[in-house]
């Protein structure tokens, strides 16, 4: 039992402590109520637009995990050194001393040998932990810094295009002012997803307001059960749908916002038979044809409403046609009812949703927000995990997405939004100040980004000097090869010039969450050495060598718990709110913070100077509060000098533990900011071609086909391994779903959660079709085999659902705990991920995301015993 | 003055955050719920919804579990609150038997949620209440004797739930009940719920 | 396994489901309420019997059996210390008023019994005190004999009780009860000239009405639009309370009995130990009948239709 803080329990300790959630990424503004040293209840920090002092199930239920008595209190060494999912690692205790010098001594001898043999992975579930974990990689030296299922599960393809499209991490409809909305495989404000519990406010207050809502979904689950009206489809198909649909805007119906398109994309530019941009000469500068001038001349020389959007033009010696000439013949072929055949969508269904969504966009008209006319559109297509959680993760996204800028809804009132691309500061400071800018083309480069490189300009591949071969494949961000089966043959055939051997970890349980555990854990033994900080002694834990137990979000502060503001902070017309993080409770044994615990490592292994710069760059700090020489400060004294920066002198850590976080008010320049750059984004992209072209150049030689129809300039439907598979028996798509009451793998073990759950019809059990599942003799909670074709199987209870895809397997969060470090979640719920095969074979080719449907088999296992 | 309350199930998302929330709020032992969300089915593919249905005490104002009740434990106060005097029943469970709404928990279960034993949150907030005795939601009787409002209130993340003096005709919940055709469950049973639904 | 962890898990199991069975009344402690209702109807009954009869053994036995039955009571409540604030809401509660009943019975059955036993008693049978005694416990004797059905069909959440016919049922019961004690009785003490025969045709009476009342009362349940109700049925005649309603209360309370009496009848003397049998069969096919149709209870579903079509 954990007993109340003496420091604090005394008879007069009843605190209001303002802070952070921590429970998923969305990092909610939280009250915590301490009395005598307990903490007794978590709420909403009304003060804070994070929230609005509203907290999802998750929030509220923070405490149980806080005081889980499961929970690390001391280093812990390990044993036996042999490493496997039946180990037993043989804990024994150690000092902090006695840890910190062991780990010490092998990153000191690691960073003299080859810096870059140490991987630094964290979990998405903590956005705190990215600056911290980011810094100590790059300033160790070392390229391979990851977050562990990140971009493989959820946005390999999501963060990329709306980096490129929106200069944000995701996008969302405008809820203040979107009357029309389409979900392709997002739960977003019903669920999950970016500041899922701020969303799910405001998508309420569209929904009341009478924003239509059309959930493009195999499983009627969160969002869709609040849609006006839910389109099952068959798994992975979104592409065709959603080129169906642009096609019938831009070919039978011509509804296109040309002004937008004109001015705010490479519409115009010239294509020549190479499928590349016809250029200028001299200076280089893609080229449009003049109307006016009857010539072709660079896009920057041309007025926006000069330029061709359509016609076959003669440039010297070059024919040539404007890139969405091009988009427009290429979406012919995907005509509704071939879209019908792929995705099971009626035809007719198809043209009426293009018809409703182009004709709802009103493309031409203006509304005055805050005395600024700017220009109304009032629809959304957006999409997130489980569209592009495919092979064709890419055009997937991209195609969901084109039908925003095919009407010019994109970044304007009511319209597809970016999260928070921008940002004018502070009044008083003008900090933090980002803004999407022009770049090489005039297309957009990203205000803000959160790490490896940013989406746009995509650098030039090269042989890899990543473990994950993200340099190879540049269009990747969180790479299969950290894991998968075949990293050593990928390594060898690239020449990594090392092999990885320490392995930082911050919580990331990547045994559950990336694939097939077998796969992952093979890969995890493979380390010399593995330090894991974590709450408890999850699966992956147990394959480290040392344990060091770290503190809860209670226990922690963090200068900036929801910058960057394209990740959790709501988009759309509001307030901006800048809240920290800051203990309510002090650690309990041996707990320590891993900022500090990273800080006392780089000072033994010698490298705090270079931290300090990494540190300096990664949140743009500026003098005097820059970080200088090797001068030793602790986390709480950067997270000062953070502050001050950013909102003055007299607004350091000790004013915003006094008040939680400061907020100020968005301007329509900001919510509304792509009328103000002056960027294009390309809804042709010219420059996957060359992109292809190095990566095969490198790839082919060594004998990597590198299939070019995923580097095409204009998106299209390409089929996921799963539907290719027709061997009888195999009936069922099974994808998963985030349960609104559980984070990723964490959650299963917060005991009211895991209550909760048990008594959701959905949330442990396999759902499929009632109709499909009858005709296969199976009854309701069943116990059956889940099987795919190469074997893999998993065992659990059907629930038979009339709300799902007659060809889907919906399976709920990231369960299937076995470690005895977490009792309350071990053995609950279906382990999805031990059906995934991890293998270049099974993620895109263009960026690397994991293919996350799998054709399965279905079978009694109940005749069995 | 009567207190009561409006789910609109337009907005509510099943996001569990009233059961949870509350919960928290009263520290509610393992098993005993005053505010629940149930999920089913309705209609037929591909015409067919999840829905999402909000349940906790429906304060009724012909409250069988009231009648019912030999020792006075179940009693309502004046604006209408069914509560239960902890220090009065005898665990007989005659309420559970008569409240339709299953909105009624018998507390013998334990005190803690980790087979550990009880946390220090668990030592201060669920070893305070009686055992074996009935507990049920009290419409937050000490929050909104604070003027703040219930704890699964103030906390929905969609304002789907809205807190109001029933008998006041201007009020929030009153006007919403009648202008959106609010209705209360198993209204057949003659038990006059305080709690009213928006129809989804 | 605990048995906390084993009752957790089952109470989860419940919430999950549609048609939630009750198991406060008459699962692990709750058995002691199922005995404390058993032997409650059969002291009002055997009361009665006794009084008809005029058989103090019987008038005793049915004192036995209601402190028998009240201990039961104090024995289910999880607070028993506190049982004396049961008689705060006789307005509306039926339990409260059968506690007074029961109260009342055994302050009455104690006076009036005393002198009749004991001779040597500070008062006499014919006295005020002993009179009074027997007012207070006819009073309580019809309140026991009356009520219970009242506390069942109270109970709004379960529909399968919650029906007009159920307090008729348990007076029939009780009777029933009564009957059955005084044959047990009659084989223990001297012959009460004819009685014996009264008795049967008493036993076939009371017995082919109770059979009656409850055919109808679960045709109604199952025919009813109610799901709980129906489940109730399921659950009794189908499901978990089969076993208990067909061997218990079928077999042993009605099947066994009733061959004994008529097996016997034309040979018009009946043993006595045959009768004390069939008393004892009788009271034990009532246990299973009470046992069954409690645990049957099932909560009315909490869902109704909230979507208007789509
Ligand atoms: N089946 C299935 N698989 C999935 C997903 C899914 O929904 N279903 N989601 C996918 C996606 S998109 C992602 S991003 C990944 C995420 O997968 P992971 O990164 O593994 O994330 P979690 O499972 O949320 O958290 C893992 C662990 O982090 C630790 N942790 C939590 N808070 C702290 C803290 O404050 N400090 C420390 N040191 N540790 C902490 C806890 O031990 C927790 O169990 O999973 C992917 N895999
Ligand atoms: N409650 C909760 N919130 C979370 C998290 C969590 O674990 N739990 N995790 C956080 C993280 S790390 C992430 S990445 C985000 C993810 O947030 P979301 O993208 O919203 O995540 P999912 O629920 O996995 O996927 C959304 C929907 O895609 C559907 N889907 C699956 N396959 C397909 C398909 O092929 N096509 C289409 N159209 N739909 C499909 C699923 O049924 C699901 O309803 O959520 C974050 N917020
Ligand atoms: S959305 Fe995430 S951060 Fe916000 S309250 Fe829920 S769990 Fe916490
Ligand atoms: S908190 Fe609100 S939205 Fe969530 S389940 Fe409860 S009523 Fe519905
Ligand atoms: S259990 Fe308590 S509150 Fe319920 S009826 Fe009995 S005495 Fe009243
Ligand atoms: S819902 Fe149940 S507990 Fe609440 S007042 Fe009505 S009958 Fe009583
Ligand atoms: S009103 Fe209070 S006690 Fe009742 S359900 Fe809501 S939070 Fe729980
Ligand atoms: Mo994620």
């Amino acid at each position: 039992m954990n007993l109340p803080h003496p420091e604090f329990a005394t008879t007069t300790d009843d605190a209001w402590v303002p802070s952070a959630c921590a429970l998923c990424y969305g990092s909610c503004s939280i009250l915590a109520h301490r009395v005598d040293g307990v903490v007794v209840k978590v709420e909403g920090n009304p003060d804070s637009v994070v929230g609005k002092g509203r907290l999802c199930g998750k929030g509220v239920s923070g405490l149980a995990c806080h005081y889980d008595p499961n929970r690390l209190k001391v280093p812990l060494r390990r044993t036996n050194p042999k490493k496997g999912i039946n180990e037993d690692p043989g804990w024994k205790e150690i000092s902090w001393d006695e840890a910190l010098d062991e780990i010490a001594t092998v990153l000191k001898r690691l960073r003299a040998d080859d810096p870059r043999k140490l991987l630094m992975q964290r979990t998405t579930t903590v956005t705190a932990s990215r600056i911290p974990f980011q810094t100590f990689g790059t300033a160790f030296g070392t390229p391979n810094i990851s977050t562990s299922g990140g971009g493989l599960h959820c946005g390999n393809g999501a963060h990329l295009i709306s980096g490129i499209m929106h200069a944000s991490w995701g996008i969302v409809p405008d809820f203040h002012y979107c009357n029309y909305s389409i979900y392709f495989g997002a739960s977003k404000g019903h669920a999950a997803g970016h500041a899922a519990n701020s969303n799910m406010g405001l998508s309420a207050d569209a929904r009341a307001r009478g924003m239509k809502m059309v959930v493009v979904d195999p499983m009627c689950n969160f969002a869709a059960a609040k849609a006006s009206e839910w389109v099952p489809l068959r798994v992975g198909t979104d592409a065709a749908l959603a080129l169906a649909m642009c096609n019938v805007i831009a070919n039978e119906l011509e509804i296109l916002d040309k002004p937008y398109l004109q001015a705010k994309t490479n519409s115009p530019y010239l294509i020549g038979p190479d499928k590349r941009y016809v250029r200028d000469p001299v200076n280089e500068q893609p080229l449009v044809w003049d109307l006016k001038e009857n010539k072709a001349r660079p896009y920057n020389e041309v007025p926006s409403e000069n330029m061709a959007l359509e016609g076959k033009y003669q440039v010297g010696t070059v024919s040539c046609q404007p890139a969405f000439a091009l988009l427009r013949e290429h979406l012919k072929k995907f005509t509704p009812a071939w879209a019908e055949e792929v995705s099971t969508v009626p035809a007719a269904n198809v043209r009426r949703l293009a018809t409703e969504f182009a004709t709802e966009a009103r493309v031409g008209s203006t509304i005055v927000i805050d005395g600024v006319t700017l220009p109304y559109r009032p629809v959304a297509s957006i999409a997130f995990r489980g569209s592009q959680g495919h092979m064709n993760s890419a055009y997937n996204f991209l195609a969901a997405d084109l039908l925003n800028h095919l009407v010019g809804a994109a970044d304007v009132v009511g319209s597809c939004l970016g999260f928070n691309s921008a940002s004018l500061g502070h009044p008083d400071t003008n900090r933090p100040y980002y803004f999407p800018k022009p770049g090489p083309d005039g297309l957009m480069t990203v205000g803000m980004w959160m790490g490896y490189h940013t989406p746009y300009p995509a650098g030039e591949p090269r042989m890899p000097q990543k473990m994950g071969l993200q340099d190879l494949f540049i269009m990747g961000m969180t790479s299969p090869f950290l894991d998968s089966t075949d990293q050593e043959e990928f390594w060898t055939k690239f020449e990594l010039p090392y092999r990885p051997e320490v392995l930082m970890n911050f919580g990331s349980n990547l045994l559950l969450s990336i694939a097939n555990s077998e796969t992952v854990a093979a890969s995890l033994a493979k380390y010399k050495f593995m330090v894991s900080f974590d709450l408890y002694l999850t699966e992956t834990s147990n394959f480290a060598d040392i344990v060091l137990p770290d503190c809860s979000y209670l226990q922690s502060y963090e200068s900036r718990a929801n910058f960057p503001f394209i990740l959790s902070h709501p988009a759309g017309p509001g307030e901006y709110s800048w809240p920290i993080r800051q203990a309510v409770l002090p650690p309990d044994g041996e707990q320590r913070r891993f900022t500090e615990v990273l800080l006392e490592l780089s000072d033994r292994v010698g490298f705090r100077d270079k931290l300090n710069a990494a540190m300096n760059m990664s949140m743009n700090l500026q003098a005097p509060y820059q970080l200088e020489g090797a001068q030793k400060y602790t986390h709480e004294e950067i997270c000062d000098m953070d502050l001050k920066c950013h909102f003055g002198p007299e607004r350091g850590l000790e004013w915003f533990k006094e008040h939680g976080l400061i907020s100020w008010k968005k301007r329509p320049e900001e919510v509304y900011w792509r009328p103000f750059a002056d960027v294009r984004v390309p809804i042709y992209w010219e420059f996957l071609i060359p992109v292809g072209e190095q990566i095969a150049a490198i790839a082919e030689p060594r004998g990597l086909k590198i299939p070019r129809e995923y580097y095409e300039p204009l998106p299209d439907f390409l089929p996921c391994l799963s539907h290719c598979c027709k061997k009888p028996g195999f009936d069922f798509s099974a994808f998963y779903y985030r349960d609104i009451l559980h984070t990723n793998s964490y959650t299963l073990e917060n005991p009211w959660l895991d209550e909760a759950a048990q008594l959701d019809p959905y949330s442990y059990a396999i759902a499929i079709n009632a109709d499909a599942a009858r005709g296969k003799g199976l009854k309701d909670g069943e116990l059956v085999w889940v099987e795919t074709e190469t074997g893999r199987k998993v065992k659990g209870r059907i629930k038979l659902t009339r709300a799902i895809h007659p060809e889907g397997l919906g399976i709920a969060a990231c369960a299937g705990h076995w470690a005895e470090g977490m009792p309350v979640a071990k053995g609950k719920g279906v382990m999805f991920n031990d059906l995934l095969e991890l293998d270049w074979a099974h993620v895109s080719p263009v960026n690397l995301n994991l293919d996350l449907c799998v054709r399965v088999k279905v079978t009694s296992a109940e005749q069995r015993q | 003055m009567k207190w009561g309350m409006v789910i609109d199930l337009k907005r509510c998302i099943g996001c569990y955050g009233c059961q949870l929330s509350c919960k928290a709020e009263h520290g509610t032992p393992p098993g005993v719920f005053f505010a629940r969300v149930l999920k089913c089915e309705e209609g037929e593919y591909p015409s067919v919804r999840q829905v999402f249905l909000p349940v906790l005490c429906n304060h009724c104002e012909d409250a069988p579990c009231v009648d019912t009740c030999p020792t006075g434990a179940s009693f309502k106060w004046a604006d209408g609150t069914v509560d239960v005097d902890h220090d009065k029943c005898v665990g007989c469970r005659t309420c559970m038997m008569a409240c339709p709404y299953g909105q009624r928990y018998y507390n013998d279960g334990d005190a803690h949620y980790f087979p550990k034993g009880t946390t220090a949150y668990e030592e201060k907030m669920v070893v305070r209440h009686q055992r074996n005795v009935v507990m049920k939601c009290n419409f937050c009787r000490d929050r909104v004797q604070a003027g703040k409002l219930p704890a699964c209130v103030a906390n929905c993340p969609t304002t789907a739930r809205i807190f109001g003096d029933l008998d006041d005709p201007l009020s929030e919940v009153s006007r919403l009940i009648k202008d959106r055709g609010g209705f209360p469950l198993h209204p057949e049973l003659g038990t006059k719920p305080s709690v009213y639904y928006l129809p989804p | 396994m605990t048995t906390q962890t084993a009752k957790y898990e089952q109470l989860i199991q419940d919430l999950r489901v549609q048609l939630r069975p009750q198991r406060e009344w008459g699962e692990g402690r709750g058995l002691f309420l199922v005995i404390g209702h058993f032997l409650n109807g059969i002291a009002g009954g055997a009361w009665l019997m006794g009084l008809i009869f005029d058989s103090v053994a019987g008038l005793s036995v049915a004192f036995v059996m209601a402190a028998l039955g009240g201990l039961a009571h104090l024995g289910f409540l999880g607070r028993p210390e506190r049982f004396w604030r049961m008689v705060s809401r006789m307005k509306s509660a039926w339990i409260s008023r059968g506690f007074l009943g029961l109260s009342l019975f055994l302050a009455g059955a104690f006076l009036y019994l005393v002198p009749q036993l004991i001779p040597a008693a500070p008062w006499s049978a014919g006295s005020l005190i002993a009179q009074t005694g027997y007012v207070l416990a006819f009073v309580g004797m019809i309140t026991l004999i009356g009520y219970m059905g009242f506390v069942y069909t109270a109970s709004k959440a379960i529909p399968f009780w919650n029906s007009p016919l159920h307090p008729v049922l348990y007076i029939g019961h009780a009777l029933r009860g009564g009957v059955a004690a005084l044959l047990v009785v009659a084989a223990f003490s001297a012959p009460a000239g004819g009685a014996e025969q009264e008795l049967l045709w008493m036993w076939i009476a009371v017995t082919s009405t109770v059979a009656v009342l409850f055919a109808i009362e679960m045709h109604g349940a199952f025919t009813s639009g109610n799901e709980a109700a129906r489940g109730s049925v399921r659950t009794l005649l189908a499901g978990s309370m089969a076993v208990y309603f067909y061997i218990g209360t079928l077999a042993v309370g009605v099947a066994v009995p009733a061959w004994l009496v008529f097996s016997g009848w034309h040979s018009l003397l009946h043993a006595r130990d045959f009768m004390a049998l069939i008393g004892v069969a009788s009271a034990v096919g009532d246990f299973f009948l009470k046992y069954s149709v409690i645990r049957a209870g099932t909560h009315l579903p909490l869902w109704t239709r909230l979507r208007p079509q789509i």
